[in-house]
């Protein structure tokens, strides 16, 4: 019977040469059948293809409702509770004299003469012809060359002209088209070794480890990415549902993690009405993964290419959860903010994120529009955002305070104005003198810190644990924090010390990484692996975790000193804005009253019965202050640095760089 | 009562399957994997997998963006 649920596949029972099997809906045949225990020849097949099945040698016989037909079972997905033969008198003729044919054309050729030896076939003579080939490379037209060519890198090298015996492949052996990027994806997958393979290309060490990795991690987008993150379909823009539905996503300057028009901007929204190309795009042709999306075509309202149709490069989810946190849940703002921050060379992130300080100063009254010109900046304020962007340019008005982002602003304000310094520094979303990326990371300490923490200020390239934490609560004590605090900065700068992406590490994963504990499942231990693999297969020098992380810890040690020297590398300088760490004002507190009441009683252990708002505000403040001080102490010991955030002599003689170069930029802090 | 990744507890209830929990804790599909009482459920049977009452579900979703 087919059992189906609300949300559940529908699953299916079925038999199998007299044998019962569960199946969902939609699995391929030759996938039940072989689960099942039986073997069925094929050829065209390739288990990290998408099945098209042409060569017919896979053909079952399958019965419903009592009518009985044949069909190729890589390519057939069930739908009904079915009868199927793998085996019948009438299937195995058929596939013996298929298999004749074959054998006949491509004598010599292995892959054949294994399917020949499964199908009882061994009259190497009955179809001999004009056609017949006896190289024992010859190409079988078996099609996975042209497959993997569009499926593994999304390019459309290869294909296939004629029809019957004059089949045969477009680009003809022993040419190249210049097109091709030698990749080799086709040669990997060919079963005959008809396409041939040199590897000279940058003279590396072991380049069929570089090929056995790469092609792990191609089989693997080209066949799970669309059941996973659809980076192909809508790049990272895949995380603004994602966020807006663990209450993560930046609204109004980082107040609320979620918003009801969140789907007005989300990426169903943006694949089918703004995203143009139809196809992946990536940052180099070849890229298995290719998350870069563009919108063409879009007519501009504002600025200096007022009514141009252009090209836009994006927008990305920092962008567009840019745009929520402006409270512009408008695609048509966020693609053009978008546009003119890339041609204006402004940061979409730092813009988005200061103008959010900036309409909540004009909310709460600290400026108004004596000081904006006139603009009436409130959240959602999308043309008069728009407006400041220009200004900025152009070095006119307002724009000119707004370019200066929020650190200099805070100050600007609470000199010049009176603004009350506590309250700017609250809820002003930097570090460092940078300006938060997009998430809200009031319920993660461990994020709290990945961003506080970073070398560069906050922004989430050296850790982005807030799936971790906030989501998983999987690292929960102060040492599991600390120790993704310690690994993740590390593993992830390694990504820049070679010129590697890092997407492709953690933006698909491998089915069974749930095999790994979940603080080594949050690795992805394969793909670790495969990135391992490269850099042997490239310098011929194997690498291990450990040597990995020590690369990194040399120049993430040195980065570290470095900002110390310039005087933003001391425990001051990784001290989070209130609004990072937990509510900065009642309203905030109230959004969210029965969350903060609850941890108030569970982790604080005090009683908020009866207290004010006000009074439960400071003491969730104090607490999330200790704690992340408590963490951050934890982090700094864990990294080899003094209590102060500053990286000790013995730890830099540790990791070999106590060179007096290195050394003397601990003795002149703060020119 | 069940727990939810070691911290959120939920009223159990006869019946109570992983897509519940699921679709209660606003978990994104994409990638995430359960389990309960330390059993992998495998995503087809969301729907159909029965939840004891008292137990330790864990829902890790990973981590993923740049
Ligand atoms: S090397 Fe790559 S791009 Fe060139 S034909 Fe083969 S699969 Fe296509
Ligand atoms: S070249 Fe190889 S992979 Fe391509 S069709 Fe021929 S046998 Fe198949
Ligand atoms: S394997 Fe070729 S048709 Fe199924």
């Amino acid at each position: 019977m087919a059992t189906k649920t609300k949300a559940g596949p529908t699953k299916y029972e079925i038999s199998i040469n007299g044998k019962a099997a569960t199946v969902v809906e939609d699995t391929y045949l030759l996938k039940a059948v072989m689960d099942a225990g039986f073997n069925v020849p094929t050829l065209c097949n390739h288990k990290d293809l998408t099945p098209e099945g042409t060569c017919r040698l896979c053909l079952c016989e399958v019965e419903i409702n009592g009518k009985k037909k044949l069909v190729t079972a890589c390519n057939y997905p069930i739908r009904g509770e079915i009868k199927v033969n793998t085996n019948t008198e009438k299937i195995k003729k058929h596939r013996k004299n298929l298999a004749e044919m074959y054998l006949g054309r491509w004598p010599n050729v292995e892959a054949i003469q294994n399917i020949a030896k499964l199908c009882g076939a061994t009259d190497k003579e009955k179809y001999k012809s004009d056609i017949t080939d006896e190289n024992p490379k010859a190409c079988i037209l078996c099609g996975h060359c042209v497959r993997a060519c569009s499926s593994f890198v999304l390019q459309n090298i290869l294909g296939f002209a004629g029809r019957g015996i004059t089949r045969h492949l477009t680009m003809p052996f022993g040419e190249t088209d210049p097109h091709c990027i030698e990749c080799t994806s086709c040669g990997y997958v060919c079963p005959t070794g008809a396409i041939q393979v040199t590897d000279d290309m940058n003279n590396p060490a072991d380049p069929e480890l570089i090929r056995r990795h790469g092609m792990r991690i191609n089989a693997m987008m080209a066949m799970l990415d669309d059941e996973q993150n659809r980076m192909r379909q809508v790049g990272t823009a895949n995380l603004v549902e994602v966020m807006d539905s663990y209450d993560l996503l930046p609204v109004h300057n980082y107040k609320f993690g979620r918003h009801k028009d969140t789907p007005k901007i989300d990426s169903g929204v943006m694949k089918s009405r703004y995203f143009t190309q139809g196809a992946a795009d990536g940052c180099w042709v070849g890229c298995s993964m290719a998350c870069a999306k563009a919108v063409d075509g879009f007519e501009l309202k504002t600025g200096p290419y007022k009514g141009q149709k252009v090209v836009v490069d994006g927008p990305e989810y920092e962008t567009a959860a840019g745009g929520s946190n402006m409270g512009g849940f408008d695609l048509d703002f966020i693609v053009e903010f978008n546009f003119y921050c890339d041609t204006y060379g402004v940061d979409t992130i730092s813009f988005a994120t200061t103008m959010a300080f900036v309409m909540e100063c004009f909310e709460a009254g600290i400026i108004s529009e004596e000081q904006t010109g006139g603009k009436k900046l409130n959240f959602g304020a999308m043309n008069e955002a728009l407006e400041c962007l220009h200004e900025m340019a152009l070095g006119e008005g307002f724009g000119v305070d707004v370019g200066q982002g929020i650190r200099r602003l805070k100050e600007k304000w609470a000199n010049e104005l009176g603004a009350d310094p506590g309250f700017l520094n609250d809820i002003g979303m930097e570090v460092k003198g940078l300006e938060f990326s997009e998430y809200v990371t009031k319920e993660s300490p461990a994020q709290q810190a990945g961003y506080a923490l970073a070398i560069k200020g906050p922004q989430h390239d050296e850790a982005l644990l807030i799936f971790f934490d906030a989501i998983n609560n999987q690292i929960p004590t102060y040492e599991d924090k600390a120790e993704a605090l310690y690994y993740f900065p590390l593993f992830r700068t390694w990504f820049g010390l070679l010129g590697l992406c890092k997407l492709i590490w953690n933006d698909v994963v491998p089915p069974d990484n749930s095999k790994y504990p979940p603080n080594e499942a949050t690795k992805i231990p394969e793909r670790v692996e495969d990135f391992q693999k490269f850099y042997e297969g490239m310098l011929g020098e194997p690498l291990d975790e450990k040597k990995m992380l020590r690369q990194s810890e040399r120049v993430f040690n040195l980065q570290r000193l470095i900002s110390y020297y310039l005087g933003y590398g001391t425990r001051a300088d990784d001290m989070p804005p209130l609004r990072a760490i937990g509510p900065a004002t009642e309203e905030e507190y109230l959004s969210r009253e029965e969350r903060y009441d609850k941890q108030m009683k569970e982790e604080i252990g005090i009683d908020p019965e009866g207290k004010t708002t006000g009074e439960k505000l400071a003491i969730t403040r104090d607490f999330r202050y200790k704690r992340y001080n408590e963490l951050i102490d934890a982090v700094y010991k864990k990294r080899g640095w003094d209590n102060n955030g500053v990286p000790t002599v013995e730890h830099l003689k540790e990791i070999g760089i106590d060179i007096p170069e290195v050394l003397t930029l601990l003795d002149k802090p703060n020119i | 009562m069940i727990t939810v990744n070691n911290k959120e507890k939920l009223d159990w209830h006869e019946g109570m399957t992983v897509q519940d929990v699921v679709d209660r804790m606003g978990y994104v599909l994409s990638i995430i994997t359960v389990s309960v009482n330390g059993q992998l459920v495998p995503k087809e049977d969301y729907a159909t997998y029965e939840i004891p009452d008292n137990a330790e579900v864990n829902v890790f979703h990973l981590a993923h963006g740049g």
